[in-house]
Order: structure tokens, then C-alpha cells, then sequence
């Protein structure tokens, strides 16, 4: 059904008409209104932080810029700006590093044993519903205020969407897939192997990507709370020193960061499923 | 095919498993509690976090509101939030979806504010509005909001382009097809959203609470943390849970209810 | 029978199945159904949409078990799936994750054939089929005609002795339709097997069998009769022989909607 839909969006898409350059043609431009927005966006913060609309607790963009650049060759507590970016980083590279190879092979465990998953469902049901920034104090208490225990919340964090995809991934395998590998000949395990693993790919990199944003927000919610390096500490020093430019600054290298790395994800996928725009289409 | 059989017979053993294993959870976390293997100082026993519960009911002692109190303040933030962002949110989404000139304009301020995660929020909202109930509501409305504009969005997108050229030879005009066409069509998607927008938003309130409150459940842990009360810790991060998933279940229910409406 | 009656290859003795639907409601999906298929005959099972036509086939096929009855293939009861029967299927289910190469050598591969020899089976299949060039391509690259050379090189690469398919053109179009039934006869000349095909076209089953199966058009699906095609090879879709044939099935057959 579905693959009708995108055949038709082609070809609605290609049937476009080439029209000439009229006025209207240009205001209706996507890229010009992209444009126009992001203009119209800086320069109402602009105007928004120049008159003190909210007292002195929203900065300029180009002050934010300033900073910014200020803090990559000045120390900030200790270490510079690349310092502080990759301080976060690797917590979040840890934590979602540890929680994939864990949870997403349990996922596909769970999905193909009827009993493991009878006896780690109800578990796995009792703390999905909690989020993991609620385990940012117990945290804390365990593990001190370290490393540990802010790769810990990424890891519970990042753990639930990772294995529930991968759950997921090997739940939705259109069953007339495993005839074939049984008309062919194969056994149970070929099964496995041939169409389980492979066909949840997409399913898995799907939940690495949550996961990933997930990472990112528990890094933060960690940082925030306790620590002397990283994204978060530099919005939590711009929020007690009272300095908007520190946390606006903050915050668009942690969207950038997040960003950044969700790519990296996103070429990974595509390296490793080059059949996976077959996928998106079914 | 258009039938499928029915596993009728489960193991015994599946049925049984479930329970064995929240049982046995339940009953080593008390015993490493108990018998001292984790020092009562880092982690409470389950019935020590429930003889807590019963305090709390009433006592209002460390912080300040009894637990009802506390979960009533929360789910009051995460409702006006959650509300709020529906409100803007699916509309927004919905335009988006449809018009060339909303999209253009809103796209690139909304794929901006996207990747940053909502709790980083928390400084500007205390510069902004204190530490009330105002800081805490924005900052769900921003958590909300980014599900439910994708949502609709693409469930406008998704419409059979088919359907709308039919429309289209029938005279409809832009609106018509909008409103009569692609809204009901993306209610689906739209639906889909109400449980992930829930989801969000519970996680950053806690975010908020944790970081900057004076009451609600988020609050309850943290203060359970200065006071160094695993039992109290336990206690708020359970309620988070319960409450979060009582949410979710009613959500799931109206959902449920009112798609099974449209598909029919 | 004529004279030169050929090996008995399968036999489905009273075949019935039933499938238990949502809300525990019974549906019975085929009732006593007994079919002989000979050796290297090509049988067309045809009947209307709904009509347990393909349930009979993934009975002989092993991925259904029969609630009575029983399939004898080389007077042995059919257990479950095996190599020895091949099947290419209507939505063609190749592995998006393969290329063709890879699809087509599978069932060597799973059957340890070493990967040198899998790979000339698997190019001299692909080659039949029409497909050399496009080794290396993922399904999604294709068109649904090529996907089900694809399937259709598959199933012959396994070296089974029965082919079963499954509505195999029931997705494409009609002038690839007919371009690959003429594909199908010519491959079936080229490699005899016991070929049994499911179809709800009436000319398609003309055009391809040796013998008509044609099923009753309603649950529980049971056989109606039987039609010798005795016609020369290769045939024509608008020969005066074949379009007579075609009136008297027509005529036996009731419109079901």
C-alpha cells in the first residue's frame, strides 16, 4: 500500500511545473523564507536583549558569538572550550557505548526467547516509566559526585529506547520472511541470522538515535546538578554568576554537539545499511 | 494471509516467569537492604520506602508538603505544559504540513531550537520567570511541543497525494482540502503524538523540579538528597514512575477511544 | 488415462485445514482436498481470491501443518519445509539486505555449498532468468518483474525437484505479467520440474498448465474439477483451442464478490 504513496509522491514531484521568475515565485521561495525567518529570528532577539525586555537575562547574539570564541583560547575553570565540549562528549559517548551493546542484543534476546523476555518484560515495564533524570540524586549518593555516576544516568537513560527498538525491530519482521529461510532449507538459527538480525537494522539505529538524544539531555540534567567540567557546568556557572551569554552559549554548543553526533550516527547507519532506503519506503 | 493461527497453549512456565521475577526483584532488593550488603545509607529497603509513603501522607517533614501535595504541584506543571503545547504545537504542525510559506518560515527557528535539550532551558527560565510555576511550564511546553509540530507535520505530509488531486478534480479549493482532507487523515499520527508529548514532558519536569523548585515531586528527591533519606529518594523517583505511567495508561485510553472512532 | 502416464510425484489425500481467526471463531480454509501431481507436470491450481488455494500450497510446501489428511511426496508424508520443495511468493520477500547475488545464493549457502560453486549456480540461475548485470544490486533497485526473476532464481537455485508458486505475477503489471509467463514456460522447458502454480487468472493457468486444478470459489476452498490442457507448446494467448477451453471454465465458474 504504502509503496504506491511514495511512487505517486515522485511523481508529483517531478511533474512540477517550471514557472518563471515572478515576484511571487521568489517571496513563496523556500530558501528565501528560511532565510527571511533566521534573519527575522536574530533580530528580534537582537532588538529583544538590546532593550531589556527581560532585564538584563537575555544576551545579544553577537555577544554569545563573542564569548563563545573568548572561551576557546581563555581557560574556564580549568580547561578551555574544546575541553568543556569534550568532557560531555565522552560521558555521553560512554554511557550510550555501554547501554547499546547491552541493550540492544538483550532487546534481540528478549524478542526471540519467549522465556527471557516472560522473565525481564515485568522488570524492564517497572522502570521504563521512570524517567532517568530521576535518578540524578541516588546517583549522586552512590556513586559520588564523579564520572560514575553521570555515566550511570546515561546509561539508564539511553538504555530504554535502544533495547525497546531492537524489541521492537525483531517483533515487526514480516513473518513470510522466516518461510522462506524455512522453504530454503534453514534451521531456527539460520533464521535468526539471516532475517531477525538484518531486518531489525533500521529498528536498532532508529532506537540508537533516541537513545543518543536521550544521552544528551541526561549528560546535561547530570552536569546541571553536580560537576566542575562540561556543557552543562558552563550553563550552570552563566545561570550563578548571572551571565545569559555563558548559558546561551551553553546551550547552542550542547544543540550542536547533540546534533553533531546524530549524524555521525546517521552515516554509520547508512555505511552499514546501504539497502536501508528500501526500508523507509515499505 | 488473511488468517492466522492462534498460539493457543503457553507454557506454563511463561506464565509463571513474570511474576517470579518481580517477586524475586522485590525480594533481593530487601534482602541486600536487610542483611546490610548495601549500607541503608545509599539505598532503602522497598518496605522502609513504603512505610515512608505512609508517612509522607501526612507528615510534612523535610520538605515541606506531604507527598500528595507534591505530586498535586507536579501534575498541575505537566498538564498546563503539556496542554499548552498541544494548543500551539499541533496547529503549528499541521500548517506546516500544508502551507509552503508556514513551513519556509517556521522550519529553520524550529530545527534550531530542536536539538537542545529542553532542561537546558532551566537558567533562562529562572532568569525569566523565578523559580515558580511559570519557569516549569515553559519549559514542558518547549519539551511537548517538538512531537507534536513533527507529528502533525507529517501526518498532513503523509496524506495520499491521490486523495487530494480527487479532491482537487472535485473543485475543492486549498482550505477546503486542508481542513477536510489532510487534517482528519493526520489525526492518526497526530494521536501518536499525545503519548510521546506526555512522555517528554514528564522526563523534563523532573529536569526542572531536580534542579529548580520548591515543591513537586522532582523537589522531593532532591531534598531527599540533602537530607541524605534514600527512603525518601526511592520514594519520589517510585511516585515519578507511578504517576508517570498512570498518565500514560488514561492517554492510551483516549487515544484508543477516539482513533477507534476515525478508523471506523 | 493415457498410456504414458508418468510418476506419481505428490499426493494430498483429504487435506483439510482450518484456521482459528481473533476471537477464538473457527474458519475453515480447505475441506478434503485431493490432488495428484506427476512428475515434471506443470498443474496449475486456479481459483477466485479467497478460495484456500494458497493454503494448499503452503500445506505441500511444509509451512502448514494439515488438521486431516495427509501429502505423500515420492509416497513419503511431508514433515515440514524442505529444500527439496522450492516456492516463490506472491510479495515477492526477498531479503532487502541482499543483493541479487546474494538472494539467489542463499539457500546453497544454507545448505554449506562452498561459496566458488555457490557462485556459479547462483550466476548460471541469475543468467536464466535474465538478470546478468544486476548481481549486485539490492531488491530496491529493481522493478517488480526483476524481483521476482529474483524470487524465481531463488527457488531454482536450491535444486528442488518441486516448484511451488505462489501468485507469483499477481503484483505486476499486466503487460509484465505476460511477458513473464512466457518467462516461466520457457524456463520450465529449459529445467523440467514438477511445477505447481497458484493463480486466479484464468488465462495465465491456460496458458502455462498441463493440467487445471480449479477450486471452488468460496470457504472452505474444495477442488471442482479438473481440465487437461493438451495444447502444443508454446502456446498463444488468443489461439482458437485455448480461447474454446477458456469458455468452458468461464462458464463453470461462478462470479464471487
Amino acid at each position: 500500500m504504502k509503496q504506491t504513496h511514495s511512487i505517486a509522491n515522485e511523481t508529483v514531484d517531478h511533474a512540477r511545473t517550471r514557472e518563471a521568475w515572478t515576484l511571487k515565485r521568489v517571496l513563496t521561495n523556500t530558501y528565501f523564507l528560511n532565510a527571511v525567518s533566521l534573519i527575522v529570528f536574530l533580530l528580534v532577539w537582537d532588538y529583544v536583549a538590546r532593550e531589556h525586555i527581560f532585564h538584563d537575562s537575555l544576551a545579544r547574539p553577537w555577544d554569545v558569538v563573542k564569548q563563545i570564541v573568548y572561551l576557546t583560547n581563555h581557560k574556564y575553570a580549568g580547561t578551555n572550550l574544546w575541553g568543556h565540549i569534550w568532557a560531555s562528549t565522552r560521558r555521553v559517548l560512554i554511557g550510550f557505548s555501554i547501554a547499546s551493546v547491552v541493550a540492544v542484543p538483550l532487546g534481540l534476546f528478549m524478542a526471540l526467547n519467549t522465556r527471557v523476555n516472560a522473565a525481564v518484560k515485568p522488570l524492564f515495564d517497572l522502570f521504563k516509566p521512570m524517567p532517568p533524570i530521576a535518578w540524578v540524586t541516588i546517583a549522586v549518593l552512590w556513586f559520588g559526585i564523579g564520572e560514575t555516576s553521570k555515566v550511570f544516568i546515561i546509561v539508564i537513560g539511553s538504555f530504554v529506547p535502544c533495547l525497546l527498538n531492537a524489541y521492537n525491530g525483531v517483533r515487526l519482521v514480516d513473518p513470510e520472511l522466516y518461510d522462506v529461510i524455512r522453504v530454503l532449507g534453514g534451521s531456527r538459527r539460520d533464521q535468526i541470522f539471516h532475517v531477525c538480525f538484518p531486518a531489525s537494522f533500521p529498528a536498532v539505529f532508529a532506537g540508537l538515535q533516541i537513545s543518543l538524544s536521550v544521552a544528551w539531555t541526561c549528560v546535561l540534567a547530570a552536569e546541571l546538578t553536580s560537576s566542575r567540567t562540561g556543557l552543562g557546568f558552563l550553563i550552570k556557572r552563566g545561570m550563578d554568576t548571572y551571565k545569559p551569554t555563558l548559558v546561551l552559549g551553553g546551550m547552542l554548543l550542547i544543540a550542536a554537539a547533540a546534533w553533531l553526533t546524530s549524524q555521525l550516527v546517521n552515516i554509520l547507519e547508512k555505511r552499514l545499511c546501504p539497502w536501508k532506503r528500501h526500508i523507509e519506503n515499505l | 494471509m488473511a488468517y492466522r493461527k492462534v498460539e493457543v497453549a503457553t507454557p506454563l512456565i511463561v506464565k509463571v516467569l513474570p511474576y517470579v521475577s518481580i517477586l524475586g526483584f522485590f525480594l533481593v532488593w530487601e534482602i541486600i537492604v536487610r542483611t546490610g550488603i548495601v549500607p541503608d545509607t545509599l539505598l532503602a529497603a522497598p518496605t522502609t520506602v513504603l512505610k515512608t509513603f505512609f508517612v509522607k501522607l501526612y507528615d510534612m517533614d523535610p520538605d515541606g508538603a506531604t507527598i500528595v501535595q507534591h505530586a498535586w504541584v507536579s501534575i498541575q506543571e505537566a498538564f498546563t505544559g503539556f496542554a499548552l503545547s498541544l494548543v500551539i504545537g499541533i496547529p503549528l504542525g499541521l500548517c506546516m504540513g500544508w502551507f509552503k510559506v508556514v513551513e519556509g518560515l517556521c522550519r529553520p527557528i524550529f530545527e534550531l531550537i530542536r536539538p537542545i535539550p529542553p532542561i537546558a532551558w532551566i537558567p533562562l527560565t529562572v532568569f525569566w520567570f523565578g523559580i515558580g510555576l511559570t519557569g516549569k511550564v515553559f519549559i514542558i511546553w518547549i519539551a511537548g511541543i517538538v512531537p507534536c509540530v513533527i507529528n502533525s507535520w507529517v501526518g498532513v505530509r503523509m496524506t495520499n497525494p491521490t486523495l487530494i488531486q480527487m479532491a482537487r478534480t472535485y473543485g475543492a479549493n486549498d482550505w477546503q482540502i486542508f481542513t477536510q482532507l489532510c487534517i482528519p487523515s493526520a489525526l492518526p499520527m497526530v494521536f501518536g503524538a499525545l503519548q510521546l508529548a506526555l512522555t517528554y514532558c514528564w522526563t523534563n519536569l523532573v529536569g526542572a523540579e531536580l534542579l529548580a523548585a520548591d515543591a513537586g515531586l522532582g523537589y522531593l528527591i532532591t531534598m531527599g538528597g540533602r537530607v541524605a533519606r534514600p527512603d525518601i529518594i526511592v520514594l519520589g523517583m517510585i511516585s515519578i514512575g507511578i504517576s508517570g505511567a498512570i498518565i500514560g495508561f488514561v492517554i492510551d485510553k483516549i487515544e484508543k477511544k477516539l482513533l477507534a472512532g476515525i478508523r471506523r | 488415462m493415457n498410456a504414458n502416464e508418468q510418476l506419481l510425484k505428490i499426493r494430498c489425500e483429504n487435506i483439510s485445514k482450518t484456521f482459528i481467526q481473533k476471537g477464538n471463531q473457527e474458519v475453515p480454509v480447505i475441506r478434503d482436498v485431493n490432488v495428484d501431481v506427476r512428475e515434471n507436470e506443470f498443474l496449475v491450481i486456479c481459483g477466485p481470491g479467497q478460495c484456500g488455494k494458497s493454503t494448499l500450497l503452503r500445506i505441500i510446501a511444509g509451512l502448514e501443518i494439515p488438521d486431516t489428511g495427509t501429502v505423500l511426496l515420492d509416497g513419503k508424508p511431508v514433515e515440514g519445509p524442505g529444500a527439496d520443495r522450492g516456492m516463490v511468493f506472491q510479495s515477492y520477500m526477498l531479503f532487502a539486505w541482499k543483493t541479487v547475488r546474494h538472494n539467489v545464493e542463499l539457500g546453497l549457502k544454507l545448505r554449506g555449498v562452498p561459496p566458488k560453486e555457490r557462485q556459479e549456480i547462483a550466476q548460471r540461475y541469475i543468467d536464466m532468468v535474465g538478470l546478468q548485470g544486476f548481481e549486485n544490486h539490492y531488491p530496491h533497485q529493481l522493478s517488480g518483474g526483476m524481483k521476482q526473476r529474483v524470487g524465481i532464481a531463488r527457488a531454482y537455485a536450491n535444486a528442488p525437484t518441486v516448484m511451488l508458486l505462489d501468485e507469483p505475477f499477481g503484483q505486476l503489471d499486466a503487460q509484465t505479467r505476460m511477458f513473464m509467463q512466457h518467462e516461466i514456460a520457457r524456463i520450465w522447458e529449459q529445467e523440467k520440474r514438477t511445477v505447481i502454480f497458484v493463480t486466479n487468472n484464468i488465462d495465465e493457468a491456460l496458458f502455462l498448465a498441463d493440467r487445471i486444478v480449479l477450486m471452488e470459489g468460496k470457504l472452505p476452498g474444495t477442488v471442482k474439477t479438473e481440465y487437461k490442457v493438451d495444447l502444443p507448446r508454446p502456446r498463444e494467448h488468443i489461439s482458437m483451442d485455448l480461447l474454446r477451453l477458456r469458455k468452458v471454465i468461464t462458464d463453470n465458474t461462478e462470479l464471487v464478490l
